[in-house]
C-alpha cells in the first residue's frame, strides 16, 4: 500500500501542472471549462497532496530518490526527480494543508471577481512550483522551480493587471527577487565548475545527498575567500527570497495582492524558500563559525527591525509583513544556532499561524465576530504563548549562549505580543464588528486550526524557560494599556528609507552608467570616421542581401504562383471533357515513363 | 496454328488497341453528347475484341473471355440507356446537345 | 476458328475508316450510320475468330438496337450543327495518343515474354462450333449464374429507376401545389 502511493507521489505532485494547463491552454483554444469543475479538481489535488505527504510521513524511513535523465553532456548528466525524505514531506504537508485552506477561502472571496479562472490557474501552477522545489534531488532543479515560484508570485500580484499601482508593484517585487535569482545562480555555476574541473568531474550536478561531501572539496580546492564568497552568494539568494534585513522591502509590495495570495505565497510557503534552502545546504554554513556568525547577525537585525517597524505601521496587511520577516528573522537565527530542527517547527507553526492571521482580517471594513475571535487567538500564538508558537521559542532561547543576543531575542518577542495585539485593537476600532459569517471561510480557519494543534501535538514542549513568555505577556499588557489611552491610533508616520533608497539607486546608476557610456559614443568613436564605417558596415550588407536577395527571392515565388494560378484557373473550366483529357494524358504519360523506367533501371 | 498463317493475334489486338483509342479520341474532342456516347460503344467494342481474341487464342477449354465479353455488352446497353435518359433531361433544361453548354 | 486474312483485312479497314469517318462528320444521322457499319464489322471479325455466338450478340444488340433507340433520341432533340472551335486540349490529346499507341504497341509486342508457358501458340487445338456453344452454355449457366442474374437485375433496375424518376418528379410537384392542381381539375370537369 505505503508503496503505491510513495511510487505515485510523481503524478499526484504533477496534478497542478495539469489543471493550470488544461485552463490556460484551454482557454487559448477557446475550451471553456466550468467554474464549478475547476474549483473541485483545484481542491481535489491539493487534498490528494494532503493525503499522500500525510501517509508518506507515518511510512517513510529512509530517504527515497527517483532520477530521470534530462540533460546530457558527455560525462556530465543533468537529473530530475524527486528526494523524498521527511523534511521535505513534513515542508510539503504544509505547503498542501495551507493551500487547501487558501484555495477553499478564496472560492468565496474571489466569487465576484473577473476572470478568476486565472486565479485559481496560477494557484495550481504555484501548487506544482512550490512542490516540486521542496523535492527536488539537485540545485539545478531547485534553481528552476525557485525562478517558477518567482513568476508565480509576479502574475498573482499583478493579477489586476490594470491597475497601475499593483502592475508597478508587481514589477519591483520581480525585480527585487531577480538579485537572488542572480545570486544563487552565480553561486550554482561557480561550485558546479569547481566540483567539474577539481574534484574529478564527480558532484558535478549538485545533488543534495552529497552536499558533505562537496563542502569538503569545496573547502579543500578553493583558497577561503573565494569559498566566504560562494557561500555569500547563497546566503544572498536566501536572504532576498526570505525578505530579510536590506531586502524586506519587496515582502512591503507584495502587499498589494489579494487576501489569499498574501496568505498563501507571501506568509507561508514562497517566503520560506529561502530558509529551506539554508537547511538543505546545511553542511557548507556549518563548516566554520563565521558564516553561522553572519546569518545570525542578519536573522537577529532583521528581527529587530522589522519588529521595530511593525509597531509604527498603521496598514494591516503591511504589519502582518513585517511580522512575517521578523519571524523569518528567527528562523535564520536558529539556524545559526544550529537548531535545525526549531527552525523547521517554527518555519511550519509560523506558516499556519500566519495565513490564518491573514485569512481572517477584515474585508472592506467589515469583520465578523468569528473572524475576529480566531484573529486574537492567532495572535497569541503567534506572540508564543499558546499551542504551535511554544516550542520554536522554548527550543531557540535555551539555546542561545550569548548573553547580549537572548536579551534582543526578549525584546523581539516583547515586540512581538506588542504589535501584534496593537494590530488587533486597531482592527477593533477601526472596522465594525458583524455577527454573520462565511461558512466557507469558517471551514479554511478550522483547517488551520487543526494544523496548529496537530503542530503542537507533535512537538510537545512544556513550559520550562520564563522570560520569552513574560516578555510576550508583558508586550500584550502594553498594547492593551496604550490602546486604552488611545495612544495607539496618533502613531501613523512610517520611515521608509529602504524603499526611497532603491527607488532612487536603481535610475541614477543607470543614468550614471548610460553617461560615461555615451561619453565613449560621442567623444572616441565619433572622430574616427573609419570606426564608424567598419561598425556600419554589416547592417549595410545586411540591407543589401535583405533588398537585392531575399525581396527577389520571396517576390519571384509569390509571382510565379500568381501566375500558375491564373493558367490552373483556365485549365479548370468545369467541363467534363477536358477533365478526361487531362485523366488520358496523364495515364499515357505514366505509362511511358513506366516503359522507360524499365527499359532503363532494370536493362 | 501454324506458321504459315498470315494473321496472327497481334493483330487482333492492334485492331482492338486502335479502336479503344480512336474511342477515347472521340470522347475528348467531339462537342455533340451523342457523338460522345458513341464513342464510348468504341471503347467498348475494342475491349470485346481484345476479350474474344485471347480467349480464342490462348484458352484452349473453357471460353472466359466470350462470357465476359457478353457480360460488357450487356453492361454497355445498360449505360447507353441511362445516359440517353440524363441527356434527355438536360436538353429539357438547358434546350442544346452541346457538351460545353452542360458545363455550367 | 476461321481466321481467313482477307476477312479480318477487309473488315478491320471498314472498322476504322468507318470510326474515324463516324467522329468528324458533322450531321450526327451520318455518323451514326458510320457507327453502324463499324459494329457490324466487328461482328464479322467475331466470327473470324470462331465466336459466332458473340457475333450474333454484337450484331442484333450494337448493330440493330443501340442504333434504333439511339436514333429515336436524335428525333427527339436535335436539328442543329454546330461549328466550333477545336480547343487547345482536343490537340494535346491527339499528341498525346500517339505516345500511348507507342507504349501499348511495346507492351503488346513484349507480352510474347510475359505470356506464361500454358499459353503456348503451338499447342492450340481446333474446336468445332459445338463444342464453343457447349462451353458458352456451361459458362452462362452454370459457372457465372450468379454474374448473369446480377446483369439482368442491373437492367431491370435501370428500367425501374427510370420510370420512377419520372413518377417520383410528379408526385412533388403535385405536393407543392395541391390546391392549384384541384383548381385544374375542377377547370378539367367544367370543360
Amino acid at each position: 500500500m505505503q508503496n503505491i502511493i510513495l511510487d505515485n507521489l510523481s503524478l499526484i505532485l504533477l496534478l497542478p501542472l495539469w489543471i493550470f494547463l488544461i485552463i490556460m491552454i484551454g482557454r487559448f483554444f477557446s475550451i471553456y471549462v466550468n467554474k464549478k469543475v475547476i474549483y473541485l479538481v483545484t481542491l481535489l489535488s491539493s487534498f490528494l497532496g494532503i493525503c499522500t505527504t500525510a501517509f508518506s510521513i507515518a511510512n517513510i524511513e529512509d530517504t527515497i530518490v527517483w532520477l530521470y535523465p534530462f540533460i546530457k553532456i558527455n560525462n556530465f548528466v543533468l537529473q530530475f526527480g524527486l528526494q523524498v525524505d521527511k523534511l521535505s514531506l513534513i515542508v510539503a504537508f504544509a505547503l498542501f494543508v495551507i493551500s487547501f485552506s487558501v484555495q477553499l477561502f478564496s472560492i468565496s472571496y474571489m466569487k465576484n471577481e473577473k476572470k478568476n479562472y486565472r486565479f485559481f490557474a496560477y494557484l495550481n501552477l504555484f501548487n506544482f512550483s512550490m512542490a516540486f522545489l521542496i523535492f527536488s534531488p539537485n540545485l539545478f532543479q531547485f534553481y528552476v522551480f525557485w525562478e517558477l515560484v518567482g513568476i508565480v508570485s509576479y502574475l498573482l500580484i499583478g493579477f489586476d493587471y490594470k491597475n497601475i499601482i499593483k502592475s508597478d508593484a508587481s514589477k519591483r517585487v520581480f525585480l527585487i527577487n531577480r538579485i537572488g535569482d542572480v545570486a544563487l545562480l552565480t553561486g550554482i555555476i561557480v561550485t558546479s565548475y569547481y566540483m567539474f574541473t577539481y574534484a574529478n568531474k564527480t558532484f558535478a550536478t549538485l545533488s543534495f545527498e552529497d552536499f558533505n561531501a562537496i563542502s569538503t572539496f569545496l573547502m579543500a580546492y578553493t583558497s577561503t575567500p573565494v569559498f566566504y564568497i560562494i557561500c555569500g552568494t547563497f546566503i544572498t539568494a536566501a536572504m532576498v527570497k526570505s525578505a530579510q534585513f536590506p531586502f524586506y522591502t519587496w515582502l512591503q509590495d507584495a502587499m498589494e495582492a489579494k487576501l489569499p495570495v498574501s496568505a498563501l505565497l507571501h506568509s507561508a510557503t514562497m517566503v520560506i524558500a529561502g530558509v529551506y534552502l539554508i537547511i538543505r545546504m546545511m553542511p557548507f554554513f556549518t563548516i566554520t563559525p563565521v558564516l553561522m556568525n553572519i546569518i545570525i547577525t542578519i536573522g537577529i537585525l532583521t528581527a529587530l527591525v522589522c519588529s521595530i517597524l511593525a509597531s509604527i505601521e498603521t496598514n494591516f496587511k503591511k504589519i502582518l509583513a513585517y511580522s512575517t520577516s521578523a519571524n523569518l528573522g528567527l528562523m535564520f537565527l536558529a539556524i545559526g544556532t544550529e537548531q535545525v530542527k526549531a527552525a523547521l517547527i517554527l518555519l511550519i507553526a509560523h506558516a499556519f499561524i500566519k495565513s490564518g492571521l491573514f485569512i481572517s482580517l477584515p474585508k472592506e471594513k467589515k469583520c465578523s465576530k468569528i473572524n475576529f475571535i480566531f484573529f486574537i487567538f492567532g495572535a497569541i500564538c503567534l506572540s508564543g504563548i499558546l499551542f504551535a508558537g511554544i516550542a520554536p521559542k522554548e527550543i531557540i532561547f535555551a539555546n542561545i549562549n550569548n548573553f547580549a543576543l537572548s536579551l534582543l531575542f526578549m525584546f523581539v518577542s516583547f515586540m512581538t505580543g506588542f504589535y501584534i495585539i496593537r494590530l488587533g485593537i486597531l482592527i477593533y476600532k477601526n472596522s465594525e464588528i458583524i455577527k454573520d459569517c462565511n461558512v466557507v471561510e469558517l471551514l479554511s480557519f478550522i483547517i488551520l486550526f487543526c494544523g496548529n494543534i496537530l503542530i503542537y501535538s507533535m512537538f510537545r514542549q512544556t513550559y520550562t524557560l520564563a522570560e520569552p513568555y513574560a516578555a510576550a505577556i508583558g508586550g500584550i499588557a502594553f498594547a492593551l494599556l496604550l490602546g486604552k489611552k488611545n495612544v495607539i491610533e496618533k502613531i501613523n508616520q512610517t520611515p521608509k528609507f529602504l524603499e526611497k533608497f532603491y527607488n532612487n539607486l536603481v535610475p541614477r546608476v543607470y543614468d550614471k552608467i548610460s553617461l560615461w557610456l555615451s561619453f565613449i559614443d560621442n567623444k572616441i568613436l565619433s572622430n574616427y570616421k573609419l570606426i564608424l564605417f567598419i561598425s556600419k558596415l554589416p547592417i549595410k550588407i545586411v540591407d543589401w542581401i535583405e533588398i537585392n536577395i531575399m525581396n527577389k527571392y520571396v517576390s519571384f515565388v509569390s509571382n510565379i504562383s500568381k501566375d500558375l494560378s491564373r493558367h490552373d484557373m483556365l485549365l479548370q473550366n468545369g467541363n467534363v471533357q477536358t477533365y478526361n483529357a487531362y485523366a488520358f494524358i496523364i495515364v499515357s504519360v505514366i505509362i511511358a515513363l513506366m516503359i522507360i523506367g524499365y527499359l532503363v533501371i532494370l536493362r | 496454328m501454324s506458321d504459315t498463317d498470315f494473321v496472327t493475334m497481334y493483330h487482333y489486338l492492334f485492331l482492338g488497341l486502335i479502336l479503344f483509342l480512336i474511342g477515347i479520341i472521340g470522347s475528348i474532342v467531339s462537342k455533340n453528347v451523342i457523338k460522345v456516347l458513341i464513342s464510348i460503344e468504341f471503347m467498348l467494342t475494342g475491349i470485346n475484341i481484345n476479350f474474344i481474341t485471347f480467349a480464342s487464342y490462348c484458352d484452349n477449354y473453357k471460353f472466359d473471355g466470350y462470357i465476359m465479353a457478353l457480360f460488357y455488352v450487356g453492361l454497355g446497353a445498360a449505360e447507353l440507356a441511362v445516359a440517353l435518359y440524363i441527356f434527355y433531361l438536360m436538353f429539357q433544361k438547358k434546350e442544346s446537345d452541346c457538351m460545353e453548354d452542360y458545363s455550367n | 476458328m476461321i481466321n481467313n486474312s482477307v476477312v479480318f483485312f477487309v473488315a478491320s479497314f471498314f472498322i476504322i475508316c468507318f470510326s474515324i469517318l463516324s467522329l468528324f462528320l458533322k450531321n450526327i444521322i451520318y455518323s451514326l450510320l458510320c457507327a453502324i457499319i463499324v459494329f457490324f464489322s466487328t461482328s464479322i471479325i467475331f466470327y473470324n475468330l470462331g465466336s459466332e455466338y458473340n457475333a450474333i450478340i454484337q450484331a442484333a444488340i450494337y448493330g440493330f438496337a443501340v442504333p434504333i433507340i439511339i436514333g429515336i433520341s436524335i428525333m427527339f432533340t436535335t436539328k442543329k450543327i454546330y461549328n466550333k472551335k477545336e480547343s487547345f486540349i482536343s490537340f494535346l490529346t491527339i499528341f498525346f495518343s500517339s505516345l500511348f499507341i507507342m507504349a501499348f504497341v511495346y507492351i503488346i509486342m513484349i507480352s510474347n515474354a510475359m505470356i506464361p508457358n500454358t499459353f503456348n501458340v503451338a499447342n492450340i487445338q481446333q474446336f468445332s462450333s459445338y463444342d464453343v456453344l457447349l462451353e458458352f452454355a456451361k459458362g452462362i449457366f452454370i459457372n457465372y449464374v450468379w454474374a448473369f442474374e446480377l446483369l439482368s437485375l442491373l437492367l431491370t433496375v435501370v428500367i425501374a429507376g427510370l420510370t420512377l424518376f419520372n413518377k417520383k418528379e410528379r408526385h412533388y410537384k403535385s405536393k407543392i401545389g395541391n390546391e392549384k392542381l384541384k383548381i385544374n381539375h375542377k377547370e378539367a370537369e367544367i370543360v
